[in-house]
């Protein structure tokens, strides 16, 4: 009688499984698979680094703590190398080889562009943590969601606002990237410069990823003479930009992006990063005396203990903070866990904290844009600290929703 | 576009050309003597850098970290040529330049596994505040460069013109065959003109960390140093020397003058249109063939 009992016990327990398994790919009854990607190679690397080391720290805690309603997670991660063909073949090996239940995009915004049409049309849900490109949450798409990073729209209502109120000025120079996420910001920044200030950049030019050299950028900006440049590109390009500008007389601030606003500026530029304002997308960094993120950074520097110098960053921060919030919604969803009751357990999620160390993140039916708010920041003596400054203004962009 | 803006320009064109001299000159040379052209050497322009960093981190004296860098360049060449390269010297052309892509794909993984992908910066040994004379800026590190350039080409020149292993290179790159049988070392040669070039290459490495920091991609610089070397001849130092200023001054000039859009393109297109008239570069020459 016991033998046939347990017999019974194990066809049903092996059916239920089955079923799960059946029902949704990448869930199965002890395990959530889910696919993130992002650049670890290249001069992104520093971007996708951080948001794969982030987000399998983040892994570890949770599982550590018991997992989610009886399964434990786990990632397969693909190096996108900064590239959409690289992103979308990411994408496509992630979910039709690996079967993930669902992405997380931890790399940047040229990357996360190639694989969007892909994914909405899949069905499966991305969360993206990192890249601001506009298609992820703008036309709207009931399987995409962004996270830490705000949309390049709202980028460019910050960015605006800040050069002209913070600069007190009508003379703003934009110097920006040919890559996605350059462009998109400098567009968006013109854009809400002229929709809410009637002001026109007096110089857009742009370079490309790895310029050595930025001299004919800046002699076409210095002819203008503007009183603030915004540079939008990546840490790299722009400690040469800021030395070259020093050199060529240029007593300009610089105004950076918010990808940069990262000890990894204040590390490569020096002397030249003092006094470059941007706005950061956490509202501690790392290297913060904060309790919180001293606490959190030892926790990191356990478990990678031979990183690099400018590591953790703050992408470190966005992912693993966002890693949370998909590991809160994934709880609430319950045990029977699908892509269609993940979705609504996302659209749930209200004012969710990791603590201190990240912004709260939001979603509703309606948008899907986790994260509107940005700290103002300033570089002094080789560090980054607040700017006392608030947006006054309403932002437009969930009116369009 | 006036005089002062003008100079101010060739400043920063020589002064960017000045590196990409120095990497055509780290890939002429064991092209010149043993026809091998070395796909690593940008790899090892960011080996120099890391070298540098490290050495810097030691607190070892400036003289030192340059000394430290040109011995470390020049054995790891001599290394690479002994283990990976002499093996297989016989294979056709194709196969050699595959292996030292093969070279500058294992250099660089290395460096990524130890170092990671972020980027790093050196410190120059010379005050970053620009030396103003004329009413024109000049970047300390910069004349430093060209300093370097200037040193490193004339020594470079006076070594294949007077030294007997220099001689024995010229001799090589022209039959290899020959050589041997009039009683030169042929892998002797080969050997020095790795560990040279490859020690020029890490020299590059140092000093251009200052000016554009360091991270495991610096070894992209590989494509304006083979432009250089291509408008130069290939077989020419002074022709490399010439091409690397060349395509600086070109850059930068056509970057202000055209647009920075245009700017990585213009080069190409020039050097296209001199191909056109001078298939061997501006100081090559045709190789004279018995038939």
């Amino acid at each position: 009688m016991k033998t046939i009992f347990r017999a019974v016990c194990a066809f049903v327990l092996t059916v239920a499984g089955l079923t799960v398994s059946a029902q949704q790919q990448g869930v199965t009854a002890d395990n959530i698979l889910i696919g993130a990607f992002g650049p670890i190679t290249g001069p992104a690397a520093y971007i996708g680094l951080a948001g794969r080391d982030g987000m399998n720290l983040a892994i570890k805690e949770i599982n550590a703590a018991g997992g989610i309603n009886g399964r434990k997670l786990s990632a397969a991660f693909e190096d996108d190398a900064h590239s959409p063909t690289r992103g979308l073949a990411a994408a496509k090996k992630l979910i039709e080889q690996d079967k993930v239940f669902m992405l997380m995009s931890v790399g940047g915004s040229n990357a996360t562009a190639g694989t969007i049409d892909y994914v909405r049309d899949s069905k499966l849900i991305m969360y993206v943590s990192i890249a601001s490109v506009p298609q992820v949450t703008w036309p709207f798409a009931k399987n995409m969601f962004r996270g830490g990073t705000t949309e390049s729209a709202r980028y460019g209502e910050l960015y605006a606002e800040f050069l002209s109120t913070h600069f007190k000025t009508k003379k703003i120079g934009i110097m920006s990237g040919r890559e996605e996420y350059p462009r998109n910001e400098g567009d968006a920044t013109v854009t809400k410069l002229k929709d809410w200030f009637g002001i026109a950049p007096v110089a857009r030019v742009e370079f490309n990823i790895g310029d050595k050299d930025f001299t004919p950028q800046l002699v076409q900006v210095q002819k203008v003479s503007p009183d603030v440049i915004a540079f939008l590109g990546n840490p790299a390009e722009a400690a040469i930009a800021m030395r070259q500008a020093k050199e060529l007389g240029m007593k300009q601030p610089f105004f950076v992006g918010s990808n940069m606003v990262d000890p990894a500026l204040v590390l490569a530029a020096r002397t030249s990063a003092e006094g470059v304002t941007g706005f950061s997308l956490i509202p501690l960094l790392p290297g913060s005396k904060n309790p919180e993120m001293v606490k959190w950074q030892e926790s990191w520097k356990k478990e990678y203990p031979s990183a690099p110098a400018g590591r953790p960053n703050n992408f470190d921060v966005m992912a693993y903070a966002d890693m949370y919030v998909v590991a809160d919604a994934m709880k609430r969803a319950g045990k029977d866990l699908t892509t269609d009751s993940m979705i609504t357990s996302l659209e749930a999620t209200k004012d969710f904290s990791v603590g201190a160390i990240a912004t709260k993140r939001t979603f509703s039916t309606k948008h899907h844009i986790g994260n509107l708010s940005l700290v103002p920041m300033i570089v002094q003596n080789g560090a980054w600290e607040p700017v006392s400054w608030s947006s006054s203004r309403q932002s437009d962009i969930l009116s369009r929703y | 576009m006036t005089i002062t803006l003008a100079f101010q320009l060739a400043i920063a064109g020589v002064s960017v050309g000045s590196i990409y001299a120095l990497v055509a000159l780290a890939i002429v040379i064991p092209f010149k003597s043993s026809g091998v052209l070395n796909f690593a050497q940008g790899e090892v322009v960011t080996f120099g850098a890391y070298a540098a960093l490290v050495l810097t981190q030691l607190a070892l004296p400036y003289p030192v970290v340059v000394l430290g860098v040109v011995v470390l360049g020049g054995v790891g060449g001599i290394v690479a040529e002994r283990l990976l390269i002499r093996p297989i010297v016989q294979a056709p052309e194709f196969t050699l330049v595959m292996a030292t892509f093969a070279i500058g794909l294992l250099i660089k993984g290395l460096i990524s596994l130890k170092f990671g992908d972020s980027a790093a910066s050196l410190d120059s040994p010379f005050d970053p505040e620009p030396l103003i004379a004329l009413g024109l800026r000049f970047n300390l590190t910069s004349l430093w460069i060209l300093a370097c350039t200037t040193f490193v080409t004339l020594s470079v020149i006076g070594f294949f013109k007077y030294t007997k292993m220099g001689k024995a290179m010229r001799a090589v790159s022209v039959n290899a065959e020959a050589s041997r049988l009039m009683g030169i070392r042929v892998s002797s040669v080969y050997r020095w003109a790795w560990g040279i070039s490859t020690a020029i290459g890490a020299l590059s490495g140092l000093l251009v960390a200052p000016l554009i920091g360091i991270n495991p991609e610096i070894g992209h610089l590989i494509l304006r140093g083979l432009l250089a070397a291509v408008i130069g001849g290939f077989t020419s130092i002074a022709g490399a020397v010439f091409g690397g200023i060349a395509v600086g001054l070109i850059e930068t000039f056509s970057g202000v003058l055209i647009g920075s859009t245009f700017k990585n393109l213009v080069p190409f297109l020039l050097l296209m249109l001199l191909l056109f008239f001078r298939p061997h570069g501006l100081f090559g020459t045709a190789e004279a063939k018995r038939v």
